[in-house]
């Protein structure tokens, strides 16, 4: 999962950096509004992380902004806890959610991986695909109500491909969203993961819930 | 210098405003009067003279002998004739005793129609006078004039002629000579009483200014002399005994005194409580700093949440700044509205089902801090709610407002609904009551929110934290803040703030 991180505060975003990414994400930083702004144009993100108080251009501005440009991602924003002018406001500009500072970086993760969520359409944090069962929170897959044996990379791109239903995903989008930026994109590596992953959900090969469409992608579906 | 005094301060302004009005205005009246004076002395002067000219007409009726009118020049001379040459003959002694003394400043002579002298005043005999040389008026006509001559002292005139029948119809024009020095020094003695007068009535005028503006101006000078002391720290206001055009600012002013001595003294307790309550968490933490073992996870979680609840609720209070002036009141319901609009989103996930009763009630608070207020209040609701959160506000009579006018308003206030917004106004509170269906507030956090010093474990602290920040809020306000359990199963808030 990709998210954007536009905040100035140079050692909360260094923290908040660091535990996304160990906790699996692809972080992209911006330290200003107008970074922020070229981030979210240029880039498709799964969800964005935004301070309100932003130099150059005020994070409710860039909401607006974003949002007019039709980026639909899930964004939260980062206020203090009095300011509710800028809370109701930063929602009603586009934002999706609020988290009050101080805050646990873990309640800052549950919230990104509840947006990302409620952005796929899925309401609980358990996802069940026919036989197939996503536990978000926990990170964990299970066919049949057995436990799958995936590396951490195979588990996102199967979260990748769960989160995006019924629509062919590319694999660039797949490197894109899984991968840091500087990552020499084979695109035989994704062909080999996709081939494992297939092989661990599927080992039958009755069901084929990722299906590769032909100069396209590939299209996930139980 | 002298300009800018005049300028700069209102008692000048004024004093010269009104020093050049009475100045001009006086200068206008004295010129005034003085032409009337001097018409009238002419007027007067002229009257004096035709009635001499009336007393000859009727002098030379009574005794003018036609015989002696037509008869040869030597044979109408008489021995004491002090004029030879007269064809009248007129009594020595006359009306006007001027007109026998010689050289009394009052003459007269008669001319007939062919231009000779038919008679001349005793007054003459000595002085020259000069001969009319103007046109004689027409029979019956008066004409009236001054006359400056270069060897003679100025003199009026006045002609006028007359048709006599009893000497057979001749024309008569009788001409009366005074001399104007006895007029000219009346008008010089008014004019200098006037002038007397005028400088006096000014000086008056000027003195009686000074004193009104002085009166005047003493409530201002005053209020000067009392800010002054207010500034040496001497006083704690500038009192309110100001006349009515004064009053408002004086009030005003002390509203705004007494409001800055209020926050500062609120902001020195917040200050000192917020580094009071502070030095325990920063000790704790410090101290499991340099524990050997490894930091205590939960030891750092539990004195950073205190300290946030501390610096939240301090802050509130410090900065929940009671307006000096009474603030345009706040429709309740559009705040509300917006603020579950924006809560329905960020709660998207829990669908949370909320109810408004809507009203027309307004507070009278900044919207920022009734955003700040109800924002705290609902986040709580959705956050611990299953599934239902209600909202009712109504606007109503206060209860020391009720207690002293029982009469009034139900006391269960049935919901005013005029068009336009409900009448606020002392005495008038809107109530604002959230509810919902969670599992109420711990104990722990009700002691949080009321007992000042009672400080919030980890636990309960998100439930607390934006409670007290509402209590802070409301009570700068001179609001109250009630917890009560809901009929919807969870917690029950009574907000009320002035209407």
């Amino acid at each position: 999962m990709r998210v954007l991180l536009v905040e100035d505060e140079m050692l909360l975003r260094a923290q908040v950096d660091k535990y996304l990414r160990d906790a699996g994400f692809i972080v992209d930083m911006a330290s200003n509004g107008e970074k922020g702004l070229y981030f979210g144009l240029e880039f498709d993100y799964d969800v964005a992380v935004i301070d309100l108080g932003l130099p150059k251009m005020d994070g409710i501005d860039l909401i607006s902004e974003l949002r007019k440009q039709d980026r639909a991602f899930p964004i939260l924003i980062l206020t203090a806890r009095r300011d509710w002018q800028d809370k109701v406001a930063g929602l009603e500009a586009g934002a999706d959610d609020y988290l009050t500072k101080p805050f646990h970086l873990e309640e800052l993760k549950a919230r990104l991986d509840a947006l990302i969520r409620r952005a796929a359409g899925y309401a609980s944090p358990v996802v069940e695909k026919g036989p197939l069962r996503l536990d978000l929170g926990a990170k964990e897959a299970r066919m049949h109500g057995d436990a799958l044996e995936l590396t951490a990379f195979e588990y996102r791109v199967l979260e990748y491909l769960v989160m995006n239903p019924a629509r062919v995903v590319s694999k660039t989008e797949l490197t894109e969203h899984l991968y840091e930026q500087d990552f020499d994109r084979d695109s035989n590596v994704i062909e080999v993961f996709i081939g494992r992953l297939r092989r661990k959900i599927d080992p039958a090969g009755t069901l084929k819930p990722i299906r590769t469409i032909r100069g396209a992608g590939y299209r996930f579906s139980l | 210098m002298k300009r800018l005094a005049i300028r700069t301060s209102l008692h000048g302004r004024l004093m010269a405003t009104t020093a050049i009005a009475l100045g001009l205005f006086l200068a206008a009246a004295g010129w005034i009067w003085e032409r009337l004076f001097t018409t009238n002395v002419l007027a007067s002067a002229e009257e004096q003279m035709l009635i001499v000219a009336y007393s000859l007409v009727d002098a030379t009726r009574q005794h003018a002998d036609p015989a002696a009118f037509h008869a040869p020049l030597v044979a109408r001379t008489r021995p004491r004739d002090p004029a030879p040459g007269s064809l009248i003959l007129l009594p020595d002694e006359l009306g006007e005793p001027r007109l026998s003394r010689p050289n009394s400043g009052l003459y007269a002579y008669i001319e007939s129609a062919d231009g000779s002298l038919a008679w001349r005043s005793p007054s003459m005999a000595i002085t020259a006078v000069a001969a009319a040389s103007t046109r004689r008026p027409p029979p019956g006509d008066s004409r009236f004039e001054a006359l400056v001559a270069d060897n003679a002292a100025p003199r009026f005139l006045l002609g006028y002629t007359v048709i006599l029948e009893e000497i057979e119809d001749a024309e008569l024009t009788f001409w009366v000579l005074s001399d104007q020095a006895p007029f000219t020094a009346e008008i010089h003695d008014f004019r200098k009483s006037l002038a007397i007068g005028v400088t006096a009535a000014t000086l008056l005028l000027v003195v009686l200014q000074l004193a009104a503006l002085r009166w005047g101006l003493r409530p201002l000078r005053r209020m000067a002399h009392r800010v002054g002391a207010l500034q040496a720290g001497k006083r704690g206001d500038i009192g309110e005994d100001y006349p009515a055009e004064l009053a408002p600012l004086a009030h005003t002013m002390n509203r705004f005194v007494e409001h800055e001595l209020e926050n500062r003294e609120r902001y020195r307790r917040a200050m000192g409580d917020l580094a009071h309550s502070l030095k325990t968490p920063l000790a704790v933490l410090k101290n499991a700093l340099v524990d050997p073992g490894r930091p205590d996870r939960a030891v750092f979680d539990d004195q950073i949440d205190r300290m946030e609840a501390t610096i939240n609720r301090q802050l509130s209070r410090a900065t929940a700044i009671p307006p000096v002036l009474p603030h345009e009141p706040v429709p309740v319901t559009p705040v509300l509205e917006r603020l579950c609009r924006a809560l329905d989103k960020a709660y998207a996930a829990k669908e949370v089902d909320v109810e408004i009763q809507a009203s027309q009630a307004r507070v009278r608070a900044d919207e920022r801090d009734v955003m700040d207020v109800l924002g705290n209040l609902l986040e709580n609701a959705y956050k611990y709610s299953h599934s239902k959160v209600r909202v009712a506000t109504r606007q109503e009579l206060s209860r020391a407002a009720r207690a002293s006018d029982p009469g009034s308003t139900a006391p269960n206030g049935a919901e005013q609904t005029s068009p336009r917004g409900t009448p606020s106004g002392p005495g008038q509170v809107v109530r604002i009551v959230v509810e919902d269906d969670g599992d109420g507030i711990p104990e722990a956090a009700k002691q949080y929110v009321f007992e000042r010093g009672a400080r919030a474990d980890t636990a309960h602290a998100g439930h607390g934290i934006g409670l007290a920040s509402a209590v802070e809020l409301a009570t700068a306000y001179g609001g109250t803040v009630e917890l009560a359990d809901s009929d919807l199963g969870g917690a029950r808030v009574i907000l009320k703030l002035p209407a």
